[in-house]
């Protein structure tokens, strides 16, 4: 198996979209510590505006390509099967399941959807990512979310949570 | 650990008022009834010893619905800070509930807290599963851009967590603020309850896997949470106590479980807010409910410190 931990964070596509990222920031001043709402609005929308430009064509399996879907599929199993299964299964039911249709890539993160938090047990087993972007579960869908933006990079359309055997 | 536990017990035992005391099926009782919004306001009654130097705090979570029992319990909150004079309030996170575009965020927590921010009381906040994680950005909130943070007052540590994403770094990040905190105490936060006797949600228990070693090792003093929308403060876990303030604004009504052995005390049957003083050794706290009522109160004694971990006794010699 490939080193699962730094497998996305330093793939060749993690890379080039963190250096897009960064061209999307340069001239957008990031309003740490505004009593502005409507700035922390704008500047999320510019930020998003600015990335969908520079990666007009993006698409599902960009980042999570086919050989990074079928490590993610082999973790998650691996971690449900586990001795932790019970508990990441849990704590997905009580922290409020998400459900959504299908999330585009490219798109924004539904405005009042709920973000469905992350068992820690699972999130340790997945491969660690840059602090700009997250892993969120959308009813099966495991959404790959750039957080200042609120956009979806990637998604995994249909990750199976395997019962305990 | 034994000797921390019988210190728990003794100041539960002294502390504790007659609310407190009681077992969690006849507190179910005393607070079935519905409760109605008083035509005229209810006189501030403060349980607090409001001593000198004290660090006092409001606790809200589930909070930021923008309809009327929200605003209803800020005036309560106002008219309590007119009187205690607390300095900040800690948030439990899902401080936005739904959209959050910027009308929101004035009618869902400027406006209903807008006297307490005229007054100069500050909001620490923590993000809940309905908060967009922007709200870092924001002043008010006091997060400085981060989604975990840590503040002191006095000496108390507050520890502010990100239990929607509790990842490597953010576990790494908790153990070495707590290995350098000299606090007299430590009081963490964050949205997803360790422990609860909510029917909808109920206890996060992956989550409460990976902290409370952490919370033991390092002596954490008390932990808060929300998410489940009622009131609950629990017999002490493991030498800590521990708080859901989830019913500030939500509110799921008779969602407690009956016959709890964990609960100390418990109301589900209006919205609450919590007031808490910090003397010395001491912590006190009232929770008020909706109409002004006070549905529990009490003194929880700091517990003694844990055993110094064997690794800095080498170190020692």
């Amino acid at each position: 198996m490939p080193m699962p931990r730094s497998l996305l964070s330093s793939s060749k596509e993690s890379n080039e979209y963190m250096k897009l990222r960064q061209k999307a920031l340069a001239g957008l001043a990031v309003p740490k510590n505004t009593d502005s709402p409507e700035k922390i609005a704008e500047f999320q929308k510019q930020l998003a505006g600015k990335i969908r430009d520079l990666r007009p064509q993006a698409r599902q399996g960009d980042l999570f390509t086919p050989e990074v879907v079928g490590l993610f599929q082999r973790l998650v199993a691996m971690a449900m099967r586990g001795k932790d299964g019970a508990l990441i299964r849990t704590s997905f039911q009580r922290a409020e399941p998400v459900e959504s249709g299908h999330l585009e890539v490219n798109t924004a993160y539904p405005d009042g959807l709920p973000l469905q938090s992350m068992p820690p047990s699972l999130l340790l087993n997945l491969p660690r990512l840059p602090k700009e972007l997250e892993y969120r579960f959308v009813g099966r869908e495991l959404i790959l979310r750039d957080t200042q933006a609120n956009l979806i990079v990637d998604v995994i359309p249909d990750l199976r949570m395997p019962q305990r055997k | 650990m034994t000797r921390r536990i019988l210190a728990i017990v003794a100041a539960v035992i002294v502390g504790c008022g007659v609310v407190a005391l009681r077992p969690p099926s006849q507190l179910a009782s005393i607070f079935a009834a519905p409760q109605a919004v008083p035509a005229a306001p209810t006189p501030v009654q403060v349980k607090l010893p409001l001593e000198d130097k004290s660090v006092r705090f409001a606790v809200i979570g589930d909070n930021g619905t923008g309809d009327t029992p929200q605003y209803e319990v800020a005036a309560q909150m106002e008219a309590f800070h007119k009187v205690i004079g607390f300095d900040f309030v800690t948030m439990m996170g899902d401080n936005i509930y739904g959209s959050h575009k910027p009308q929101d965020i004035e009618r869902k927590f400027e406006s209903p807290y807008k006297p307490l921010l005229d007054a100069g009381v500050k909001f620490y906040a923590c993000l809940g599963n309905h908060d967009d994680t922007n709200e870092t950005l924001y002043k008010n909130f006091n997060m400085n851009g981060q989604h975990y943070y840590s503040f002191k007052k006095g000496d108390v540590q507050f520890f502010v967590l990100d239990s929607n994403y509790m990842d490597a770094k953010q576990l790494d990040w908790i153990q070495n603020q707590l290995s350098g905190s000299t606090a007299k105490w430590k009081i963490a936060y964050f949205h997803h309850p360790l422990y609860s006797d909510g029917r909808f949600h109920g206890p996060d228990l992956d989550l409460r896997k990976q902290l409370m070693p952490i919370f033991e090792k390092y002596g954490m003093n008390v932990v808060m949470s929300g998410h489940d929308h009622v009131y609950e403060r629990f017999k002490p876990e493991e030498g800590i106590y521990f708080f859901l303030v989830g019913n500030s604004g939500e509110l799921r009504y008779h969602n407690l479980r009956q016959g709890s052995n964990i609960m100390a005390a418990g109301f589900d049957t209006d919205r609450t807010f919590m007031l808490v003083e910090i003397s010395g050794d001491k912590l006190y706290f009232q929770t008020v409910s909706r109409t002004g009522q006070t549905v529990d109160s009490g003194v929880l004694q700091r517990q003694p410190k844990p055993p110094a971990p064997v690794q800095a006794l080498q170190q020692v010699h």
